[in-house]
């Protein structure tokens, strides 16, 4: 099937289900000025539903646009691909989003034209009221299949020296201008009020330098980094280009070390790494 | 590095364990080193990753976390999860070019004032040796 | 006014020339990494690998004159000894794009008028002199100087004029006011400079392929649709970050923070973004401001109608940065096209 025939199967299942009156919007993607990018749109009535796209440039994250209501009078639809559905499924299991508030229409992703899909482990749905589409690959993207290593990112910086290592991470929070993009975008990321924006607890400062730009990234890479779903959007929406995934990545490899197998976002029941214990967790405290 | 360098350690006590055991160090003349700057804490698991971050950030040179042994909890299940917590946060430090001997979590009950002052001791001298 | 010839095999020797007694800025670096910075006398004797004069630079060089942290003073905590930091001296930003130049008269506006004059800021806008370079080719499809009332040629705002010639080997220099003559005087000493003949010409400037249709009343309308259910539309894909604000030109919101290390605590002056929680969140805990939409609300109007109320000019200048790098698709030419549909 061409991207042309499912962007009218998306176009007419939208505006059913809009006339149906079964959804108080549906989200999903539109073009913008620019070719080659997409911006997430909502489908309020019927008409609307033609100015929705599908194409190798639908790369962002539908679900974190979910947090912004979660107290719909009607059930939100919602289009997800592999990834938003990691990210639906994590949202169930923070008590962000019910199940029974979401009509998810599933779609099979091909792979998007962006970096961060070569390593993709998962692309078909794995959460959704309706598939709108069959699989290429009815049991998602088999590991063998990855293009890329899944912690790539990671795995550029752990070869360093612990000195290199440091002044790579100096320049990534030298240049970093601290827009919350990363922040913003992650769909794991759901504080209804984050502590950078408490400034007056003292936890981080304003100032914009690399040592608090650091105390930042990282501490946002701990918040998340156990329930990261590996999408790369933080990476996407930088401004500054910068290699921020490593850190997440970093996170859930050091977890796999030490609990075996994991990732994020795979069962809407799962808790996790760091929300619960294992009474026999390895450690080297003494 | 000049030789009268002190390095500034932050430790984050437990109340129930390792700040009693800091106490009984203490209550029986025991002399630990004076770069040690102890916060008192309800329990290790009340020690969020970000404190440790600021503590670097203000120009710590080294922190320790140091709580009740697994299974000793006073709230039952607390330092199970401060465990998990900092076997991942002494990762994510060595990957961001922290080097892991300026951070350390020790299990100290509060019958332990000699193991206490013989890790603050300890962790001390090898900050020494790290120098700033 | 005079026009001569900077040949770019000179460019070296120029900027060695300005550097004697000047802090120099130029666009360095490529990609996410072209940004303005100061150069070293060695990177200006190797200009042809350190300066990177094509295309707009990610971040705007309005952080020469506001930069993003700055110590407003310092006070010890043994001694209560007050200090403050050394002023800057004579400043040159070199390259500097004709919409960033006007960018500049904003930031005057902001921190000079109205009664008010920010010394840190008057200090450091006294010294520097701005060297532009008019745009030869369309530096991004995003670009809609012209729309806003200025021009990829346009020479409002700076100090002296850079203009490549149509063979691409030198710039004509214009010498605009007082502060760019000094610069001709040290760069006739240094001998960089030459007469122009009549093959060095420049070809007439690029013309934006974005064009915004800005209507006069634009301020009035777009006010008088404070409570249009469009702003639903226009902000639900904002993720409410700081990208755009941060990258812009002519914003310059700053929040005062106190911080308190090595002894001493300081004061800093740091920006500060219209698009965060905390921003207009008031003692109380009430925020005026509650969710993205009136937020981006008010930083378009700001942008379009309270400015310009207040100083006669709006606050944009076209340079597309923030169309460009939203990560969300909001985009602030179909805010200005809306607002001429009212």
């Amino acid at each position: 099937m061409t991207n042309e025939q499912k962007q009218t199967l998306m176009r007419e299942r939208a505006a059913a289900l809009m006339k149906d009156g079964a959804v108080s919007y549906v989200i999903g993607w539109r073009e913008t000025r620019f070719p080659g990018k997409t911006a997430i749109f909502f489908v309020r009535d019927e008409k609307d539903a033609d100015m929705l796209v599908w194409d190798e440039y639908t790369i962002p994250l539908t679900a974190k646009y979910l947090t912004e209501n979660r107290w719909p009078d009607k059930k939100i639809g919602i289009f997800a691909r592999g990834c938003d559905s990691k990210a639906i499924n994590r949202l169930i299991s923070d008590n962000q989003v019910e199940r029974e508030n979401l009509y998810i229409i599933g779609l099979p992703c091909e792979g998007k034209k962006d970096d961060r899909c070569l390593s993709c482990t998962q692309r078909d749905p794995l959460i959704y009221d309706e598939l709108l589409w069959e699989p290429e690959n009815a049991t998602g993207t088999s590991e063998t299949d990855l293009q890329r290593a899944r912690f790539f990112r990671a795995e550029e910086v752990e070869s360093l020296p612990t000195d290199a290592r440091f002044a790579h991470w100096e320049d990534v929070y030298a240049r970093c201008i601290r827009c919350y993009a990363c922040r913003n975008v992650c769909p794991v990321c759901t504080c209804r009020e984050c502590y950078v924006d408490m400034h007056r607890t003292g936890f981080q400062g304003k100032h914009h330098d690399a040592a608090e730009n650091r105390v930042f990234g990282v501490t946002r890479a701990f918040h998340v980094g156990d329930r990261c779903i590996e999408c790369g959007e933080c990476e996407r929406v930088c401004p500054m280009g910068l290699p921020i995934l490593g850190q997440t990545q970093k996170i859930i490899k050091t977890i796999e070390g030490l609990a075996g197998t994991y990732e994020a976002g795979m069962d809407p029941e799962a808790d996790s790494f760091l929300g619960k214990f294992d009474l026999d967790d390895k450690d080297t405290f003494m | 590095m000049a030789v009268d360098y002190e390095p500034k350690i932050i430790a984050f006590c437990c109340n129930w364990c390792t700040y009693t055991g800091a106490d009984l160090a203490g209550l029986n003349r025991m002399k630990y080193p004076e770069n040690v700057r102890v916060v008192r804490v309800p329990c290790s698991g009340r020690v969020n990753p970000q404190f440790i971050l600021r503590a670097f950030r203000r120009g710590a040179d080294g922190v320790m976390v140091c709580g009740c042994h697994p299974g000793d909890c006073h709230y039952s299940t607390g330092n199970y999860f401060t465990r998990r917590r900092f076997m991942l946060m002494r990762e994510l430090l060595e990957f961001n070019g922290i080097d892991p001997r300026r951070f350390h979590a020790r299990w100290i009950s509060g019958s332990e004032a000699a193991k206490f002052r013989d890790t603050v001791t300890e962790v001390t001298q090898l900050i020494r040796s790290l120098g700033k | 006014m005079t026009q001569k010839l900077l040949l770019k095999s000179a460019l070296p020797a120029a900027l060695t020339a300005l550097l004697a007694d000047h802090a120099v800025f130029a666009p360095t670096g490529e990609a996410e990494r072209h940004a303005f910075t100061c150069l070293s006398s060695a990177e200006a004797s190797e200009t042809a690998d350190a300066v990177n004069l094509d295309g707009l630079t990610t971040i705007s060089p309005k952080e020469i004159l506001f930069p993003r942290s700055e110590t407003l003073y310092g006070i010890g905590l043994e001694n209560g000894e007050i200090s403050t930091p050394e002023p800057t001296g004579p400043t040159v930003i070199f390259g500097v794009r004709p919409c960033d130049v006007r960018s500049i008269a904003n930031l005057d506006c902001s921190f000079l008028e109205k009664g008010f004059v920010d010394t840190a800021y008057v200090q450091r806008r006294e010294n520097l002199t701005i060297i532009a370079l008019a745009c030869k080719e369309l530096q991004s499809p995003a670009c809609f100087c012209d729309s806003m009332g200025g021009g990829p040629a346009s020479a409002e705002g700076a100090d002296i004029m850079l203009t490549e010639t149509a063979d691409g080997k030198a710039f004509l220099v214009s010498f605009l006011t007082a502060k760019g003559e000094a610069i001709e005087k040290l760069w006739e000493t240094a001998s960089v400079l030459t007469e122009p003949n009549s093959a060095d010409t420049a070809p007439p400037p690029p013309v934006c392929t974005l064009k915004v249709d800005k209507p006069q009343d634009l301020p009035a309308k777009l006010m008088a649709a404070f409570d249009d259910p469009a702003w639903e539309r226009l902000s639900e894909s904002c993720l409410g970050c700081g990208t755009c604000s941060y990258i812009c030109p002519t914003c310059y919101c700053f929040d005062i923070d106190t911080e308190i290390s090595g002894g001493k605590a300081e004061q800093l002056r740091c920006w500060d973004c219209c698009m965060f929680s905390d921003y207009s969140r008031m003692a109380g805990g009430h925020d005026p401001r509650p969710t993205k939409k009136e937020r981006l609300r008010n930083r378009f109007l700001h942008k379009l109608a309270y400015f310009d109320e207040r100083h006669g000019r709006t606050l944009c200048v076209g340079c597309g940065r923030c169309i460009a790098k939203c990560p969300s698709g909001v985009d602030i030419a179909h805010v200005i096209e809306w607002g001429g549909t009212l």
